[in-house]
């Protein structure tokens, strides 16, 4: 019936056709968002699959430091509060809080990345190696890939700022800023996903059982 | 800050002193899991698992509820995620069952199919000879208690003493002695040693292996894992304790 007033039925802020109802750049990013469960969901799968299978060291137990991961994790909440903040200052047309929380987020979001190139550092002179053992493959693969994903949302978020620089983003765009924080809050599950498993349940993993292959006295 | 101008979308989203009360509680849960793991790990003690996989599921429902406003959005948006996470969790699983299930484990496979060591490989790699860090620490941590050497068959008992009682035994077999899986069976050292490299006698062959493990590995010699047995492992034997090492070692027949 919407038709025959020479209109589609639906329409959303932007003006865009949609047949959903649903703004489909909103759409595409939830679409995204939900493949990329299954990216992440096959790599930690895959670290779950061969955890405690390494036949040499360096163990999680050996390397692993849970304080300063649990530190990084909440940098990285922090970052997801200033995201929402900055969502909220795009509706509210608060420029200076645009810019603000925007670069917040992007700061605390670098200030986690720091935490895990100090981590890398610290893994590798410990010996530990993407083609050293399972774990050291297992590890580095999906937080690596996490940590690209954090990185990327951080060159989009510097972007975004730069724009609110310009004084281009307001309530007109919110949708901008909406969908860069989804992405960047999905970045954020990843992790606390990422931190139960492989430092919570499985940093405290030690070598092969005694009997099963090296004495543990070897692996000390 | 908490002021709303009138906004379709605004209003429908938490306020600002909504968001630091959810934040607040991501917070807590962080610290509830840190404070359950920690003292329980260092204890030793089985971690319990379950209130972690609780709290953690709770965080994660409570980012794409509010952060995320999917609780304020069509429900079609909520099924398209819900399809890509059930997926995930369907295939994760799936995975783990079916390697849960397999015979051999992923470790045995790699045991049973592990290539002999080729020194070739190991330069190529490069960095295999920094790989176990801790061992050369704890090597031998009787080594400065063993009497100095005498002769002969004291020689060859003291050798055996470090042998068995030493860190060798978990790698290398000598029937009825010692049961290591990880290394060269050295059952009949001594009579093989003499043909691993032409003109070299077996003692002269052994002393090498144990001085220097990688600057020659015979063909044929069949090492679980390329790159274990390093200098580092027995650098800080004594002279008189490779000596010992080689009268027990050579004895072997």
């Amino acid at each position: 019936m919407a038709q025959a007033s020479g209109q589609l039925p639906y329409s959303d802020v932007d003006h865009t056709y949609t047949s959903t109802g649903l703004n489909h750049r909103k759409l595409l990013m939830w679409v995204f968002l939900s493949s990329d469960c299954l990216f992440f969901g096959a790599l930690i799968a895959t670290y779950m699959v061969y955890r405690g299978q390494s036949i040499v060291g360096p163990y999680p137990i050996d390397i692993i430091n849970v304080p300063v991961t649990t530190i990084s994790t909440f940098v990285l909440l922090c970052s997801s509060f200033a995201m929402v903040q900055a969502l909220a200052a795009t509706n509210r047309d608060d420029q200076k809080g645009i810019q603000l929380w925007l670069l917040a987020t992007a700061f605390l979001g670098t200030i986690f990345i720091g935490f895990q190139a100090f981590e890398f550092y610290e893994f590798l002179q410990e010996g530990l190696r993407i083609d050293g053992n399972l774990f050291g493959t297992t590890f580095f693969t999906l937080t690596g890939f996490h940590g690209a994903h954090v990185t990327l949302g951080i060159v989009w978020l510097l972007g975004m700022f730069i724009v609110a620089r310009k004084g281009r983003v307001g309530p007109a765009t919110a949708l901008d800023v909406e969908i860069l924080g989804l992405y960047w809050h999905f970045v954020d599950i990843v992790w606390i996903i990422i931190f139960t498993l492989l430092y919570l349940v499985g940093g405290f993993d030690a070598g092969p059982t005694p009997g099963m292959l090296v004495e543990p006295f070897l692996l000390a | 800050m908490s002021s709303h101008p009138p906004d379709h979308q605004d209003s429908r989203h938490p306020t600002f002193k909504q968001y630091v009360l959810i934040a607040i509680i991501l917070f807590a849960i962080t610290i509830v899991e840190f404070l359950i793991i920690v003292p329980q790990s260092l204890k030793g003690a089985g971690v319990t698992l379950a209130p972690l996989f609780i709290l953690s599921a709770i965080k994660f429902v409570i980012v794409v509820m509010f952060y995320m406003h999917l609780r304020f959005e069509s429900r079609t948006l909520s099924i398209v995620f819900v399809i890509g996470l059930v997926l995930a969790f369907l295939a994760g699983g799936s995975l783990l069952t079916m390697f849960g299930a397999l015979q051999p484990t992923p470790r045995d496979f790699a045991r049973k199919h592990a290539v002999p060591f080729i020194p070739h490989d190991a330069e190529a790699v490069g960095h295999t000879e920094e790989l176990p860090v801790s061992p050369p620490v704890i090597l031998e941590p009787e080594a400065g208690a063993t009497e100095p050497a005498a002769g002969g068959s004291d020689l060859v008992a003291q050798g055996e003493a470090m042998f068995t009682g030493g860190n060798c035994s978990a790698c290398h077999t000598i029937d009825g002695k010692t049961s290591g899986m990880v290394g060269p069976d050295l059952t009949r050292i001594g009579i093989d040693g003499a043909d691993r490299q032409p003109g070299v006698s077996a003692g002269d062959y052994i002393t090498e292996s144990i001085e220097s493990p990688e600057a020659f590995v015979a063909t044929g010699v069949e090492r679980a894992i390329p790159g274990i047995m390093i200098k580092p492992l027995t650098a800080n034997l004594s002279p008189a304790e490779v000596e010992a090492l080689v009268a027990f070692l050579s004895a072997q027949k």
